[in-house]
């Protein structure tokens, strides 16, 4: 700046007071711009190329807004069935108190739940993990309940291994 | 009525007003519905005995004890007893225990149990033998077999001795007015096992034993096959040792193995007695946990049990 003291400076500006841009220069000026830009993007590879729209594609979008909604469907449906199995599993009215029943009512048409060997007898002889069962211990039971005496044990010793 | 029927209806009344109160019905829930069995307090503080099929795979648990109904909670369940141990959390009276070796063919018993949906009901029979298999299978242990009519309900009911003392459990009908008990001291092996482990900890050594030609020294249990990394193995037991004693059992044929089998302990140490040719053998073996396992990574033998098996067998004069 030391080397132009302010009559170069005027002369300078007075010169380019009759300099104009070519005829259109300000009409075609974007499309100009929007070319050059195309032409500097299909310098990089390919690959850039579509990483680069694939982020802009993305960031377009508010990703906050975008991910309340799944989450937002992921609740609902997780009360719906939370609902759905309570009331599946709500039991029904105890018609009968088995502490109050004097007589032995059994209709002819239980007498096969009634047969020694019982479901209990024949299950699959599977574990499942000690549950504490003191959570739901209901006292009202509903209907005839299957009086427990095995006909064959649980299980049995398959040879003399030890 | 002759004398010795009016003493004999006397004890068993005895019997049973002593221990009914005791005993209480189990009302569950499981997977096929409703059920329900008896069961009997062992000790003060609501800890009870009763069958698997009653207690060990059922929820919604409930004790009815002196007209009032009680949640209880699960201790364990053995499938391989056949029994289960609930707790009730309340101040309980217990029934003692009693001794099974005691008994012999023609003593005689009492049940107590809640048949279908009647009040406790005692029943009275005799021992009728002491079974091994039935049914087509071997028991885990040597079972009472009783002369009792037994009904349905009574499932994990206690069997009495005259002394009023518990000398087994009744799990299983068998053909009309007979039943299969649980001898108590396998039932108490289990709540040992509860007591020491929290858990049912069956124990086993690897060893399959078969019946041998001619018996030796009055065995005729031989090895058949000594499987590899197992306790039997490293303790140094090979195929053709005939069996003479496991533990405090001593072993005449392969049936007895199931008894000695039943309480052995995993962890323990166990003294194993066999012949080989003219040399009696005594192998300190330490029982190992569960069998799958063993089988299945048998790398893990290390981590799951520690094999302090001595390795020279202890000369027996």
């Amino acid at each position: 700046m030391d080397e132009f003291n302010d009559n170069e400076i005027t002369k300078l500006l007075r010169l380019k007071r009759y300099e104009q841009p070519p005829p259109g220069y300000f009409e075609n000026f974007l499309h100009e711009f929007h070319r050059r830009q195309r032409d500097e993007l299909l310098r990089e590879p390919l690959w850039r190329i579509c990483v680069g729209r694939a982020r802009d594609f993305a960031f377009s979008f508010n990703l906050s807004t975008l991910t309340s909604y799944p989450a937002a469907v992921t609740a609902v449906l997780v009360c719906a069935a939370v609902i759905s199995l309570r009331i599946y599993q709500t039991p029904q009215p105890a018609t009968v108190a088995a502490k109050d029943r004097p007589v032995l009512v059994v209709p002819a048409s239980t007498e096969p739940e009634w047969t020694l060997a019982s479901p209990v007898a024949t299950r699959v002889f599977n574990t499942r993990p000690l549950g504490n069962m003191t959570k739901s211990a209901r006292t009202h039971r509903s209907g005839t309940p299957r009086y427990v005496l095995d006909s064959v044990p649980v299980s049995y010793e398959t040879t003399f291994k030890f | 009525m002759p004398e010795s029927a009016t003493s004999l209806s006397r004890e068993v009344k005895d019997v049973f007003e002593r221990c009914a109160k005791a005993v209480v019905k189990i009302e569950a829930t499981d997977q096929h519905g409703e059920l329900s069995g008896t069961g009997f307090f062992v000790d003060p503080t609501g800890t009870l005995y009763t069958a698997y099929s009653v207690g060990g795979e059922a929820d919604n648990v409930t004790v009815e004890f002196k007209g009032r109904k009680y949640p209880a909670r699960q201790l364990l369940a053995d499938l391989r007893s056949g029994i289960a141990m609930l707790k009730v959390d309340l101040a309980s009276p217990a029934l003692p225990i009693g001794s099974s070796d005691q008994l012999e063919i023609a003593t005689p018993v009492v049940a107590i149990g809640y048949p279908l949906d009647l009040a406790e009901t005692p029943s009275f029979g005799m021992i009728a033998g002491f079974d091994r298999k039935c049914f087509g299978g071997y028991f885990p242990t040597k079972h009472l077999r009783v002369n009792l009519p037994p009904q349905r309900g009574e499932g994990g009911a206690p069997l009495l001795n005259l002394k009023g003392e518990v000398v087994g459990i009744l799990l299983y009908t068998f053909e009309n007015n007979s039943c299969y008990a649980l001898p108590i001291e396998a039932a108490e092996k289990i709540r040992s096992d509860f007591v020491r482990f929290g858990e049912p900890k069956h124990g086993w050594i690897g060893a399959n034993v078969a019946e041998a030609s001619a018996p030796v020294e009055g065995s005729r249990a031989v090895t058949k096959d000594i499987m590899k990394d197992t306790p039997a193995a490293e303790s140094g037991m090979k195929q053709g040792d005939i069996v003479l004693q496991i533990g405090r059992t001593k072993v005449h044929e392969p049936e007895d193995i199931l008894d000695a089998s039943f309480f052995l302990t995993a962890g323990d140490v166990v003294p194993i007695t066999v012949m080989r040719g003219n040399e009696k053998l005594t192998f300190n073996v330490e029982a190992a946990g569960s069998r799958a396992p063993l089988l299945a990574a048998p790398s893990l033998n290390n981590r799951a049990m520690p094999l302090n098996l001595q390795s020279s067998p202890e000369r027996t004069p």
